[in-house]
């Protein structure tokens, strides 16, 4: 399923920022990009950190004519101005005009870059140099391959070890695609089938198993996939243009609304994302982002761009750049293999009607109850309420509520209104234990859980209550803490928590996402069980963390991550000793409930892996000071009641850990948070196993401790509190 | 709350008496228990073990049996000779009745409890009937050679079996005539030492039970004389056993500590054939199991080591209460220190004389936790022995440091100590007024004018204090409707102005002591169903302080004849589960008089300020909380805060006062330190030793 995830601004609005000239290519490195803007300059971006790492531009008067790349092996920028002069530097250098430089004779259209494969030049006429061999002889001559056609689109591919340069261009309404193999200097030119009224706006082609697949978006808001083989022999006759035949991939019709695609990226074999505008008759059009399943021919997802975009997009690591109003944007996306359990998209899930049937055996058991109500339901519709009223009456005058079994009663008053509902049911609860009483009363959790779903309605006092005067578990009312999320009723998943024994993993692992999640001020007004927290949290430093924080900044901690052991410089020590807490007492006291609940490893792991890793690191935050408050005890207890022990943290911290180690290590903000742990760690352990070795002596002082004591008498101080 | 000076003394050297004998009441609510110094107590089971009377001991009367007989009278027999009632209401000996066979090593009571027999050190088993008043000599059985060691009565009292050393004969008891006579080790090849019988039983279905030095239980038929099963139980000797009601299920104690339990059980599951089965071994003891006894839920053993052990059957007990944890008693459930508050004297009470110490002092100040040094040493001022055979009963010193009282069971006697710098020196009192004795607790009031004297028939008898040295009777408080059970304990408030008195019975009077113009009985604080362990009056408030043996605490406002408020509150919430759970009764009552919030209290295992103006902790909450408040901020400490403050630092805790508003003084006797006093038990191989 592919999913669009969160996005940032990686350039703010540049002077006159949506020039017609700007175009994106991959930096030197992972996690850079390189921009080149409004023909005179390219900048050099990394995405994480959202900040340029280096411009350069050109003089007054000169233009570049073609995007700047970079040659993966050299870590050299390439550009092309004034469609001849070719210009390398390398990143140190400052001023381009100081940088090599090589006219050529004849005008460029594109330089493409290949990892491991160098670089390939394109010129307008068609031919294909690679850079080395230009640079060798400049001036020499470039063939003229195509004849007043005009290059539309062009890529680059490896295959077999081989550059493949592929291009189409347009003449007369006709389109041709070339394929060339500068490296066997073979050139293959075909035709593309002619579709009525609609002409090719976009291309982007990938090669699979000697097979080019050139996707193409029409006009006709569709996408037409061409299959173009790469022949190994190449001797076929050059005089018969094939024609090449082209398959309807992809309609965007969304249920009568329109995407008119402006831009092409395939993200994999299944997906392709399409830029475009949405219109929908009788609305504005609207400019969205969108992923299709090809094989589904389902849309996946798709992000409204309100500010309108130029139509331009790219796509380079699991990222999708474009921009957006006047900012470049970057939007990451998932996108995973795709099964047909995946691909019942956003579309399919829309069309169809919520409905879920499921068995209620209260209903079935009381059958004649039900039939005798529906019997009266059919007398007459203006009547039915008043039936209804009525004939409830005299089934309470016949039978008494107290000779009801409870059974008769969950039947009776499913239905019955909210206000009655409660006093009935807290009639029901106080009679007298009957050994099934305990089942009754998660039928009754039940039938207010039901009704709870998808209405106002929730008796949260009262759901309260009876989760904590029964004992209830997770079995015996099923839906209850999933309500509890439904409406955020964080005392109630609290309460279920600590109280019932068999909650599910997945259970556990939403009722951890949702504390994490749930704002601080929210939390606040919240009425929670503070027990376990209370005795060891620091509820005054608020005021200091801020403090701390504001100390921290530009002082790099980094320098002294590796100093190791007991020699803790003291700047950094104060620092490590973070003592606040990370999150709020309530937040610490749901999050200490989840940490007392049961769990098997195996089965929490796979839940766990999807936390966030925001939240993650918040998790993993609370859980270091968990730690580190506990050893600061001989015991390694914390005081009060609840509260988690050392080894329900160590256990939490362990698993959070396997879950998300390659998070952890990419997140930069968990860096010193991971750091910081190992340090104690390793300190704790150095600690203990000096601890070890001091044992014996320890043992033998008291011994001799205790024959001092057996001294008859003395006098000591003793403080009671 | 604040910080205390504690001194800890451990320089009492009391070492309690091992257990000698175990009788169990036929309707199991009661134990009787003999101790090697003579000492008879009765331990209460319905009120949690609670050790309702003592007898304290006597030099010449040694008790190797005990037996009840003829509904609640207790009997007990000794190397004396002689056989000896006991006035339980009156928590005396009877005199006692010579058995004219010389010691007397067992005694055993018929089914109904109408016939004792004895067996005796010439070989004789004797017939006595218990007659109202006393017993009668009925008639001897056949008299064989060998001391008789062991007795037992068939269920239908028509045969007695006698264990001697080699071996027990069966005793037909209307002819007179022994109809069966076996050797023990006759089935062993021939054994170089003598095998003594130590305990014997004949269970109904005629099968005898035998415990002997060789460690072994042996089931005998005795019709046909032949052994039907032996257990080798220990490698030392089997000194006692006990059968339970049911008969299927026996306890052994052996001279190494260990008791076993054998169980008559299925051979298939199923199925009807039985047999005896060695199921639980139990190591509760350090030295012999000279006792052991049966009841209905627990098996109970005694032994040298003085310590008392109940040790619930799980199978048997339906619910979790009292009575389903383990039990280990040591020491008594009564105090034996008193302490002269003002002069800083503490007095101990040993069982055939008295130590007087003067405690010592220091100069400093420290933190919790710390050991101050000492300016001045504690010291030992005097020992007052006893005269004669009879042990003490009770004993007291003022709290002004110069009277001390004591009484055994016909005397009692008052002294006056002069401490003149270094002398100490010590003049008894003349012309003490003739009482009937004994003493059950002796009072001074706070000003030491007066003394107030327990005794038997719930009455008190108040003397006055003269100087130099003198003393005169000046009233007898009695309770105004008759009351049969003895005074054992006295609780003078600190104006004088009342008297908290408590007898057996379970009823603590209050009556108005010395100053009060009318004389009279005041009030009776409604019964309750268990014994009062310790009571107090509160110095400026006197609301009455009672701790009860079900660890229940209650309080009562003396002036308007009712519980208070706080009481009330107390018993409509509950005291908390791990309070009531405690295994030792509250011994000993005080009050701070800087903070009349306070009430201190402790028992054998804790310490504890009560502080009235906290609210009280439930069920969910920590009870024992100090060390965690210790590690908690001051900030936080205030919500975690209850009533209940104790302290186990001390243990065990023989007694404990308030000498001023922060200094205190607890006595302790280690367990270690009075076993290095025992004999030597028997010598175990064990690993790594």
């Amino acid at each position: 399923m592919a999913a669009l995830c969160e996005s940032f601004t990686l350039r703010g609005p540049g002077p006159g920022g949506d020039g017609p000239g700007l175009c994106l290519e991959p930096g030197p490195g992972p996690d850079l990009v390189l921009l080149t803007e409004r023909g005179r300059a390219a900048t050099l971006f990394k995405i994480s950190d959202q900040k340029p790492l280096g411009c350069w531009s050109l003089k007054h008067g000169q233009i570049l004519t073609c995007p700047v790349v970079c040659n993966f092996e050299t870590h050299e920028y390439i550009a092309v101005h004034d469609d001849k002069v070719l210009r390398i530097w390398k990143s140190e250098d400052i001023s381009l005009d100081k940088a090599f430089k090589a006219t050529l004779s004849a005008d460029v259209y594109r330089i493409h870059s290949l990892p491991h494969g160098g670089l390939l030049v394109l010129f307008r006429g068609g031919g294909v140099r690679t850079l080395d061999e230009l640079l060798e002889a400049p001036q020499q001559e470039i063939e003229n391959v195509i004849s007043g056609e005009a290059i539309r689109w062009s890529g680059a591919f490896m295959e077999d070890q081989q550059p493949v340069l592929i291009f189409t261009t347009e003449k007369d309404e006709d389109f041709f695609v070339y394929v060339q193999k500068p490296k066997l200097n073979s050139l293959h030119k075909y035709k593309l089938e002619q579709q009525e009224s609609a002409k090719p706006l976009c291309f982007t082609a990938h090669i699979t198993n000697q097979t080019v697949t050139l996707l193409c978006l029409y006009s006709n808001d569709s996408v037409y996939q061409i299959l173009i083989p790469l022949q190994q022999d190449t001797e076929e006759e050059e005089e018969e243009k094939e024609i090449l035949s082209k398959s309807l991939l992809l309609n965007f019709s969304i249920s009568q609304a329109v995407l008119k695609g402006t831009s092409l990226v395939a993200l994999d074999k299944d997906h392709i994302a399409v830029l475009g505008s949405l219109n929908a008759p009788k609305k504005q059009p609207k400019e969205c982002l969108t992923i299709w399943n090809t094989k589904f021919q389902t849309l996946q997802t798709s992000k409204e761009l309100p500010l309108g975009t130029s139509g331009q997009l790219w796509c380079y690591e699991e990222k999708f750049f474009l921009i957006h109003g006047k900012v470049l944007t970057v939007i990451m996306y998932k996108c995973e293999t795709s099964s047909l359990a995946a691909a019942v998209g956003k579309l399919k899930c829309s069309q169809t009607p919520d409905v879920s049937s499921f068995m209620n055996w209260n209903t079935l058991e009381d059958e004649e109850l039900v039939v005798s109500f529906q019997s009266q339901e059919s007398v007459g519709l203006k009547a039915e309420s008043r039936m209804n009223l009525r004939s409830k009456k005299s089934i309470d005058a016949e039978l008494p509520f107290d000779s009801l079994s409870p059974g008769q009663v969950l039947a009776r008053f499913k239905d019955a209104p909210n206000y009655l509902l409660e006093t009935k049911f807290r009639r029901l609860m106080a009679r007298a234990p009957t050994p099934d009483l305990q089942a009754t009363v998660g039928g009754v959790v039940n039938v207010l859980t039901d009704r709870c779903k998808n209405s106002k309605y929730y008796p949260q006092d009262f759901l309260q209550e009876i989760v904590e005067t029964w004992d209830l578990s997770y079995s015996l009312c099923p839906d209850l803490m999933a309500v509890g999320l439904e409406k955020k009723d964080m005392h109630l998943l609290q309460t279920c928590l600590e109280r019932f024994p068999d909650i599910p993993e997945e259970i556990t692992y939403a009722c951890l996402k949702a504390f994490l999640s749930i704002s601080e001020a929210h939390l606040e007004n919240t009425d929670v069980n503070l027990d376990s927290v209370i005795c060891y949290i620091d509820v005054e430093s608020d005021k200091k963390e801020v403090k701390t924080e504001i100390v921290e900044n530009g002082f790099s901690a980094q320098m002294d991550q590796d100093m190791c052991g007991t020699k803790i410089p003291k700047e950094s020590q104060s620092w490590s000793d973070d003592e606040s807490c990370p999150v709020g007492p309530q937040k610490a006291a749901l999050l200490n409930a989840v940490l007392h609940s049961a769990y098997t490893e195996t089965f929490l792991l796979p839940h766990l892996k999807n936390l966030p890793a925001q939240e993650a690191v918040l998790f993993l935050r609370y859980l270091y000071y968990l730690y580190v408050k506990c050893s600061g005890k001989v015991n390694t207890t914390l005081p009060g009641i609840r509260s988690p022990t050392i080894n329900q943290i160590m256990d939490w911290m362990c698993l959070l850990l396997d879950a998300h180690f390659t998070v952890m290590v990419m997140l930069p903000e968990a860096k010193e948070l991971l750091s910081n742990l190992h340090r104690f760690v390793r300190a704790q352990v150095r600690f203990y196993s000096e601890l070890n070795k001091i044992e014996g002596s320890l043992r033998e002082l008291q011994r001799l401790n205790h024959l001092r004591e057996s001294h008859t008498y003395s006098i000591e101080v003793l403080e009671i509190i | 709350m604040g910080e205390f000076e504690v001194h800890r003394v451990r320089f009492f050297g009391l070492v309690p008496a091992g257990v000698r004998c175990l009788a169990c009441h036929p309707r199991g609510s009661r134990l009787a228990l003999a101790r090697t110094d003579g000492a008879v107590e009765v331990y209460n089971f319905a009120a949690n073990y609670f050790q309702e009377k003592v007898i304290p001991g006597h030099e010449l009367r040694t008790v190797e049996s005990l037996c009840w007989a003829a509904g609640d009278r207790l009997f007990g027999a000794g190397l004396s000779g002689d056989i000896t009632e006991y006035d339980l209401s009156g928590l005396s000996a009877a005199r006692g009745v010579d058995g004219g066979g010389g010691p007397i090593w067992s005694m055993v009571a018929n089914s109904t409890g109408t016939q004792l027999a004895i067996g005796c050190e010439d070989g004789s088993v004797k017939i006595f009937q218990v007659v109202p008043g006393g017993i009668q000599f009925e008639r001897n059985l056949d008299r064989r050679k060998g001391r008789v060691l062991c007795l037992s009565w068939h269920p239908s009292d028509t045969h007695i079996v006698a264990g001697s050393i080699d071996f027990f004969r069966v005793i037909d008891v209307t002819s007179g005539q022994t109809v069966q006579r076996i050797m023990v080790n006759h089935h062993v090849e021939k054994a170089k030492r003598e095998c003594v019988v130590w305990a014997i039983s004949l269970l109904s279905s005629g099968t005898v039970v035998s415990a002997d030095s060789f460690g072994r239980v042996q089931f005998w038929d005795w019709e046909q004389g032949t052994l039907a099963e032996s257990h080798t139980v220990s490698t030392s000797a089997a000194l006692s056993l006990a059968v339970s009601e049911k008969e299927d299920s026996i306890i052994v104690g052996t001279s190494t500590g260990a008791t076993y339990q054998l169980q008559l059980l299925p051979v298939t599951l199923g199925g009807q054939e039985k047999r005896w089965v060695r199921t639980k071994p139990f190591q509760f003891h350090s030295h012999d199991v000279r006792a052991v006894a049966h009841s209905p839920t627990a098996l109970i053993s005694g032994g040298l080591d003085a310590q008392l052990v109940i040790r619930p059957l799980m199978e048997k007990i339906q619910k979790k209460s009292y009575d389903a944890a383990l039990r280990k008693f040591t020491f008594p459930h009564r105090r034996l220190v008193s302490c002269a508050r003002k002069a800083r004297l503490l007095l101990f009470q040993f069982s055939q004389y008295l130590e007087l110490w003067r405690l010592g002092s220091t100069e400093e100040t420290g933190k919790d936790g710390e050991v101050l040094p000492l300016c001045q040493m504690p010291e030992h001022l005097v020992q007052l022995k006893s005269k004669g055979p009879e042990h003490i009963y009770c004993s007291c010193v003022s709290p002004c440091g110069t009277w001390v009282g004591y009484s055994t069971a016909s005397r009692f006697h008052l002294y006056r100590v002069h401490c003149d710098g270094d002398g100490v020196s010590l003049r008894k009192v003349p012309k003490v007024p003739k009482l009937l004795p004994p003493a059950y607790q002796l009072q001074f009031s706070a000003d030491s004018d007066s003394l107030f004297v327990a005794s038997a028939r719930g009455s008190v008898h108040v003397f006055q204090l003269l100087e130099p040295g003198g003393c005169k009777h000046l009233h007898t408080l009695r309770p105004p409707s008759g009351c049969s059970e003895a005074v054992y304990l006295l609780a003078p408030s600190a104006d004088g102005h009342w008297l908290a008195a408590v007898s057996g019975d379970w009823v603590s009077a209050v009556v108005p002591s010395v100053h009060c113009p009318l004389l009279q009985h005041h009030c009776t604080v409604p019964t309750y169903n268990c014994a009062v362990s310790a009571l107090a009056i509160h110095p400026s408030t006197n609301n009455l302080v009672i701790a009860y043996s079900d660890q229940q605490l209650l309080e009562f406002s003396i002036p308007e004849k009712q519980y208070t408020s706080w009481s009330r509150a107390v018993q409509s919430r509950g005291l908390h589960r791990a309070w009531l759970e405690r295994d030792s009764p509250i011994t000993h009552i005080t009050f701070n008089p800087k903070n009349p919030s306070h009430i201190l209290l402790h028992d054998t295992y804790l310490l504890c300020v009560l502080d009235k103006s906290l609210p009280l902790p439930d069920d969910s909450t920590l009870l024992m909380n100090q060390s965690t408040l210790k590690q908690l901020p001051e900030t936080a400490r205030k919500r975690q805060l209850h009533a209940f403050k104790i302290c186990k630092k001390f243990q065990p805790l023989l007694f404990m006062d308030l000498l001023d508003e922060n200094c205190l003084v607890v006595v302790e006797r280690p367990i270690m330190d009075f076993k290095t006093q025992l004999p030597l038990p028997v010598q175990q191989k064990k690993f790594g030793t």
